[in-house]
């Protein structure tokens, strides 16, 4: 570790901190916050859930909690809100050091110094704002960065332990072990077992913890699975599932959960020469399509963006990326506000901004996917003067 | 996305890229011109605007007969004598003495005692019908705007509620409100209500607000005052209903205080008119003459002042009354929340508005103008090459992020010590800023940058200004406009010099604001404008001054900063990590 690494890491728990001290209620106005904050990813379900285990009450009979139990049995542990927030900045400094690691991995193609990604997450203000609201997505996305950075390294247990991880956290992570089995070059089917088996494990674990009984699956995977807390947020479901007729929502929510997977797949196989950046893509598929995403989801995201670095010459309409996120980040809570607080807007105001925000994301997966293609063309040296097309 | 590559292609092979860029600062001056004679020229043209309708079929205006006529003329009589007798009495004593009257009827009264801004009298008549989930209120502050005594209005509304408790039609309860002023101790009232308040209705679905200052039986015409707080209107149905039970009765309407002689015209000159004096008066609601109907913004309350206006005329108060009659009869028909209506709208008359979708375009071309004014201080000069993370946009970005903290900083300064005189007199101190640093040089690609940023950060502000509250936008995007005119300097001339100082000081948030309110605004002469801008935040809850200070005075200051002369600097291999 290096003093820049260290000052990148020490920045990204002093912020993390200092807005946590400096704004004690920005906590809860950020957990209230549509953009930050999901029924399955809220921190006051969470203590709700932890609140109920400490009283050996049943915690799934409700329908509050959508939390894994182990996850509401180790912040049981943590109970401390200092610590609390302590652990969320560990978290994210962790993720941070992930973050320069990775990029020491390409340190050959990239063209600037390893901490760069590292301090543009520990800078990104969705991320901050993300991990200040103790967002239960800053978990998965620790597990993820840590599965990603296992399989780079070579680490075929550590990686399919975290991806497994992952997986239990949030449902739809589950299937980036398909991209993540691409980066390992041996051991695959070791992973895929070790996945399994720890999947399973953590599986039986929390039908201990929960008392004997398998309740928690319908509560939380199944309450994703099937899109059964129907609130608005930044995703495409919402507004969809809101104005069907009864008897069509099975069929399209099985169609939306294909359409979340669907591109999994093939852009592993269609990249399987570049398998890092095929997970990249795949995180963002995952990001665009699932069913309840905060901004922590899109940032963490978009800090793996800096890893194209030697594409970006390729990308076409960055600026336009661009001013879709800031558009989408700024205007989505005003015309909340507009819906939910003054009544003079409706929800198809703030269903424009998630159609921008899902735009945005889009917009950088595709500019990405094919600027991997047009590299691939021009065999790694970039010929910008050719002019290629799409048929 | 094929469709726009081919585009993109073909503009590419004409060769257009680099002179569309050349010609950035012109389509910036485009788009904003295009803003203003939208507004102006084109909106109030024959066929532009639309007729107003009653959307919501439940509302049947001047459907029912209004009975509050002759058997009334005697008990409002009664009532505005007694009350011209408690003039000169306290407050408190007057409330006390009404409550009983009120009482009388079946009423359910309490007092509200705000420390600070005084206390309100407000009785329940509880619906005999309804389930008492809902409330519609009739307000008459006791002094009106103008600072008269609102003998008429108050006992209009105790005689109209009199008459309204006998009466078993209502599915909603009524509620009247008698504060102090109509702004905020009105306000911290209807805070009360949705806090902390034991006495209570429901949820308040409409509100009018009664202004009728004097005993005078008759009348001329009414005037309808609807814009709200922050940008927010009532919904079009409620003033399309007020509107056309007033001309049922027989009365003409005034809006934004058009004379009487200009209310039986209808021609483009007035339209203009007023669509300019309604963006106005959005702009400065809150800030000037506050009628009352503000107070009720932000809980879902679609409300309206209704102001008698003249002496003489043909019509006496219970004519008066009955449009209040007859806007409780419309409410009182909804069996959902006004809903159908356009909550977004510029009237041009009283029965004329264009809608969101024909106004927003002028809005957004301006918001755009700024856009592009930025993107010219990037493209259109020999630093446009700097990679995205050269030392110069970093810097740019911490200079941004130390002028918006000193807009903060003058904000609550002066909120907590408002001396305008020397706010006023500071900032044209830096207007000339490029007069009086001379030694020092900023670097030149350091002068686009700030540009850049400043301009882009507002653009920002605009749009996402541009729902909640049109007319703020609109005002501060043209007031700020001659600032996307400066011009970055090498060894200025003087004239160079004095005109950018000149675009800086007649687009400085506070110079613009003040010198507009000279202009236009005889009620905000002198410097009262920044002391009624800081009592608009305190006591209503209006974010108009922090829109000035953080959304448009950062941008500015970044401006002024790139004023000062520059030097040119070499910037080939200069990069930094």
């Amino acid at each position: 570790m290096n003093s820049r690494e260290k000052q990148v890491i020490f920045g990204c728990l002093t912020t993390r901190l200092l807005v946590s001290l400096l704004f004690p209620s920005l906590q809860q106005q950020l957990d209230k916050a549509v953009e930050f904050s999901t029924p399955v990813t809220s921190f006051r379900s969470l203590q709700e859930g932890v609140f109920l285990l400490q009283n050996d009450l049943p915690v799934y009979n409700g329908g509050v909690v959508h939390h894994l139990p182990l996850l509401v049995a180790l912040m049981s542990v943590v109970t401390k809100d200092s610590l609390i927030s302590l652990l969320y900045a560990g978290i994210d400094a962790v993720i941070a050091y992930q973050l320069m690691l990775m990029s020491k991995q390409f340190s050959a193609q990239l063209k600037m110094p390893n901490w760069i990604p590292g301090a543009l997450y520990a800078a990104n203000p969705l991320v901050l704002l993300s991990c200040v609201s103790r967002s239960t997505v800053t978990f998965t996305n620790l597990a993820i960065s840590t599965a990603l950075l296992a399989a780079l390294q070579g680490n075929v247990f550590l990686a399919s332990v975290s991806i497994a991880v992952a997986g239990y956290l949030s449902f739809y992570a589950s299937f980036l072990a398909i991209p993540m089995l691409f980066i390992l070059k041996r051991g695959r089917l070791q992973s895929v077992i070790t996945i399994i088996i720890s999947l399973s494990l953590y599986l039986l674990a929390s039908y201990k913890i929960n008392n004997e009984n398998w309740n928690f699956l319908r509560s939380t995977y199944g309450v994703v699975v099937t899109f059964s807390r129907l609130i608005p947020n930044l995703g495409l479901w919402w507004y969809f599932f809101i104005e069907m007729f009864e008897f069509f929502i099975p069929f399209f929510k099985a169609v939306f959960n294909i359409f979340a997977i669907s591109f999994i797949t093939p852009f592993s196989i269609r990249f399987y020469k570049q398998p890092f950046y095929a997970f990249i893509l795949c995180l963002g598929w995952v990001t665009l399509t699932k069913p309840y995403p905060t901004l922590g989801d899109g940032g963490f995201f978009l800090s793996f963006v800096p890893f194209f670095q030697p594409l970006f010459v390729y990308l076409r309409y960055s600026i336009i990326s661009i001013l879709l996120f800031i558009h989408a980040i700024v205007l989505a809570p005003i015309f909340y506000h507009l819906w939910i607080d003054l009544g003079s807007g409706n929800s198809n105001f703030f269903y424009a901004i998630s159609l921008v925000y899902a735009l945005a994301l889009a917009s950088v997966v595709v500019d990405l996917c094919w600027s991997m293609l047009r590299i691939e063309y021009d065999n790694g040296n970039p010929k910008l003067d050719v002019q290629l097309t799409q048929l | 996305m094929a469709v726009l590559e081919k585009l993109h292609r073909r503009i590419v092979d004409m060769g257009l890229v680099p002179r569309i860029i050349a010609s950035l600062p012109k389509i910036s001056i485009f788009c904003a011109l295009l803003s203003i004679s939208w507004l102006t020229l084109f909106l109030p043209l024959e066929g532009q605007y639309r007729r107003t309708y009653i959307s919501e079929n439940a509302l049947m205006p001047s459907q029912a007969y209004s009975y509050f006529r002759e058997s009334e003329w005697n008990i409002l009589r009664g009532y505005r004598r007694e009350l011209e007798n408690l003039k000169d009495l306290d407050i408190h004593e007057r409330n006390t003495i009404v409550a009983s009257w009120m009482e009388e009827y079946g009423a359910k009264t309490s007092i509200n005692t705000n420390n600070q801004y005084g206390e309100t009298l407000y009785g329940i008549v509880h619906t005999s019908r309804g389930d008492g989930t809902e409330a519609m209120v009739l307000a008459a502050p006791w002094t009106t705007t103008d600072g008269l005594y609102n003998n008429g209005g108050a006992a209009l509304a105790i005689s109209l509620a009199r008459y309204f408790a006998r009466w078993p039609v209502w599915s909603k309860n009524i509620i009247v409100v008698l504060s102090a002023d109509p702004q905020a101790s009105l306000r911290a009232w209807v805070k009360a209500y949705h806090t902390k308040l034991d006495l209570t209705g429901g949820s308040i679905e409409s509100a009018v607000v009664l202004d009728y200052p004097g005993t005078n039986d008759y009348f001329k015409y009414i005037e309808i005052g609807y814009n709200g707080l922050n940008g927010g209107l009532p919904n079009l149905d409620l003033i399309n209903t007020a509107v056309h039970i007033s001309e049922h009765e027989g009365m003409k309407v005034s809006l934004h205080g058009m004379p009487f002689v200009e209310l039986s015209q209808d021609t483009y000159k007035l339209r203009l008119k007023t669509l300019l004096s309604g963006i106005k008066d959005m702009t400065l609601a809150g800030i000037k003459n506050t009628t009352g109907h503000e107070a009720f913004n932000g809980w879902r309350i679609q409300s309206v002042t209704l102001k008698a206006h003249g002496q003489d005329g043909p019509f006496d108060v219970t004519t008066f009354g009955r449009v209040p009659e007859a806007i409780f009869r419309s409410v009182n028909n909804l069996l959902e929340k006004f809903h159908q209506s356009f909550f977004f709208y510029l009237l041009l008359s009283p029965r004329s508005f264009v809608s969101i979708g024909s106004y927003l375009p002028a809005a957004i071309a301006l918001s755009a103008s700024f856009a592009i004014a930025s993107a010219d201080s990037i493209l259109n000069n020999e630093y446009s090459k700097l990679p995205l993370l050269s030392i110069y946009n970093i810097w740019a970005l911490f200079a941004f992020a130390v002028a918006l903290m000193i807009s903060f900083v003058t904000a609550e300064a002066f909120a907590y010590m408002p001396l305008p005189s020397l706010l006023l007199a500071f900032n044209v101190a830096l207007s000339f800023i490029s007069f009086t640093v001379i030694k020092y040089k900023i670097q030149k690609p350091f002068s686009y940058r700030f540009k850049a940023f400043a301009h882009l950060y507002f653009s920002i502000v605009l749009t996402s200004l541009l729902v909640v509250n049109f007319a703020l936008a609109l005002a501060v995007g043209v007031l700020a406009f001659p600032m996307s005119l400066t011009k970055t300097t090498t060894n200025a001339t003087m004239q160079q010099k004095l005109r950018n100082s000149l675009l800086l000081m007649s687009s400085n948030p506070f110079i613009a604001s003040w010198i507009l309110c000279q202009l236009f605004e005889a009620q905000l002469a002198g410097t009262s404008l920044f002391h009624s801008l800081i009592d608009a935040w305190t006591q209503l809850g209006c974010w108009t001054w922090y829109v000035l200070c953080i959304g448009w005075y950062p941008s500015w200051i970044l401006v002024a900063y790139s004023s000062i002369d520059s030097i040119p600097i070499v910037t080939t291999s200069k990069k930094s990590y």
